[in-house]
């Protein structure tokens, strides 16, 4: 019998997962020499500001009243995300069913984290049942903001592409939380909210009384009563900037793996080499952050207005 | 060595700025959406998902009292067998008895019958006997008389005569020919 005729008569693959592996670590290896010796080290790109990515250009100019309202690339990713928002989810609350389907299962186990977890872990029930649509909203509203975020959409009006002739703007990444002013005006309602939750349970005075944690009296009250109403205001800043600093850095991080490092230090060799950083940490963003930073916001909102009418804190 | 190639602090302050229209954009989008879902959305996720709870819940407790239920039917029912057992062994045995009765009233009854038929041949029995000792009597008078008449000639009173045989086999010892019936 002869190799030949076992050769062709196992079924055996023909490489094994190892030997892949190996090839495409070789391949890639391979490419970066390749494109190092080819292209070489060019020199330093100057004029690219990555930082320009979240530059925010006047689409539509609109101004009332002394206030710039134009329509912006943050402005549309609001509207994106604000409208898949709502067509989701009042598309699957109009088709609930008694046996759900696998999307119906995926949004009622985040319906049921929100209920559960996030609301009723942290307030009584009648409160619950008012700050639910609330604290839903922002989590939703949050999450499909970062998501879309990860999308690339045609935005880059700084850099046109030609598609026969046409000149259509580059697509790129961008997230309406990767800008201050969206999650701070997010924390600020939520800082209203919980200030008013909390006078309302315990009238000004009383709110004001509160913040003083129990058991503290007499001199020391007064420089702990300051200290807790800055952080309370502290908290205006934490929560907004936590947001967007962890979806700025996460865009800044795929940008830079992704070939902006490379654009800006004229190594086209360096591009191939930390696509793929950029591409596990765009996973990474996508799987992880961007669920992760949206129930942050909307855990500390909970136990925020829990603590607002909390006998003591 | 980076730092001096991305001048992010020289001209990347507006990532920082807070811009006053995006503000007031950003509060209307999300007021818009929370007014949406809080009307179109949540209330019907709420419902739908409180129905299923329900509909779980009441299927447990159905399932618990159907159970209940059962339990209830099984334990009665081995009730029911446990009485029908005892009675068929009550049944079996008050049979027994009235079989055992009846042998026993059958055994006197047959014994009686047998001892009564018994007294009753022994009672015909002595009175043939006694019968049969009359007879012997009379004949053995009546020939004597014959007898004696024949010897003295002579025809004797009929009363005297017999009274005078009738004395004499008075004296006379028959107990030979009655045999048993004297015991």
């Amino acid at each position: 019998m002869s190799a030949a005729t076992i050769a062709g008569g196992s079924r055996q693959p023909r490489f094994s997962t190892k030997q892949k592996l190996l090839a495409i670590l070789g391949i890639y290896v391979l490419g970066i020499v390749v494109i190092g010796v080819l292209a070489g080290g060019g020199s330093r790109n100057a004029s690219y500001e990555p930082q320009n990515e979240f530059k925010l250009e006047n689409w539509v100019p609109i101004h009332l009243a002394g206030v710039d309202f134009s329509i912006t690339k943050a402005v549309m990713y609001l509207l994106i995300a604000a409208t898949l928002t709502c067509v989701s989810m009042i598309y699957i609350a109009r088709r609930m069913r008694q046996r759900p389907n696998r999307v119906q299962t995926a949004v009622e186990m985040i319906f049921n984290l929100l209920r559960e977890n996030i609301v009723a872990g942290n307030m009584d029930k009648k409160m619950a049942a008012r700050w639910f649509p609330f604290i839903a909203t922002l989590f939703l509203f949050i999450l499909f903001s970062n998501l879309i975020g990860y999308i690339p959409l045609p935005t880059n009006i700084e850099h046109k592409i030609s598609v026969f002739g046409l000149q259509i703007p580059s697509f790129s990444l961008y997230a309406a939380t990767a800008n201050l002013s969206i999650p701070l005006v997010l924390a600020l309602v939520v800082f209203i909210a919980y200030t008013t939750e909390g006078i309302r349970a315990k009238g000004p005075l009383g709110y004001l009384k509160g913040l003083i944690p129990a058991g503290v009296s007499g001199g020391m009250a007064v420089p702990i009563f300051i200290l807790e109403i800055l952080s309370n205001l502290m908290r205006l800043l934490s929560l907004s900037i936590r947001l967007f600093a962890n979806v700025l850095a996460g865009h800044l991080l795929i940008l830079f793996m992704s070939g902006a490092l490379a654009v800006l230090l004229g190594v086209a060799a360096l591009g191939w080499f930390t696509l793929p950083l950029g591409i596990a940490l765009f996973a990474f963003e996508v799987t992880l952050v961007a669920a992760l930073q949206a129930f942050i916001f909307a855990t500390l909102t909970a136990i925020y207005l829990a603590g607002a009418v909390a006998d003591h804190h | 060595m980076l730092a001096s190639h991305i001048p992010l602090a020289s001209s990347g302050n507006f990532l920082v700025k807070p811009g006053i229209g995006l503000m007031i954009w950003t509060l209307l989008v999300f007021g818009i959406t929370l007014v949406l879902l809080a009307r179109l959305a949540f209330p019907r996720i709420t419902e739908a998902l409180d129905k299923r709870q329900k509909a779980i819940e009441d299927s447990i407790d159905s399932a618990e009292r159907t159970r209940e239920e059962a339990d209830k039917i099984l334990a009665e029912y081995r009730e029911r067998l446990q009485e029908a057992r005892g009675q068929a062994d009550e049944i079996v045995q008050s049979a027994r008895q009235m079989g055992e009765t009846h042998e026993r009233e059958a055994k006197e009854q047959a014994k009686e019958l047998a001892s009564d038929a018994a007294q009753r041949a022994q009672r015909d029995i002595e009175a043939a006997t006694q019968r049969a000792l009359q007879e012997l009597r009379r004949e053995v008078a009546d020939l004597t008389i014959a007898a004696t008449e024949k010897v003295t000639r002579k025809t004797l009173d009929s009363a005297d005569q017999k009274r005078l045989v009738e004395e004499a086999l008075s004296e006379l010892d028959f107990s030979g020919v009655s045999g048993s019936s004297q015991n």
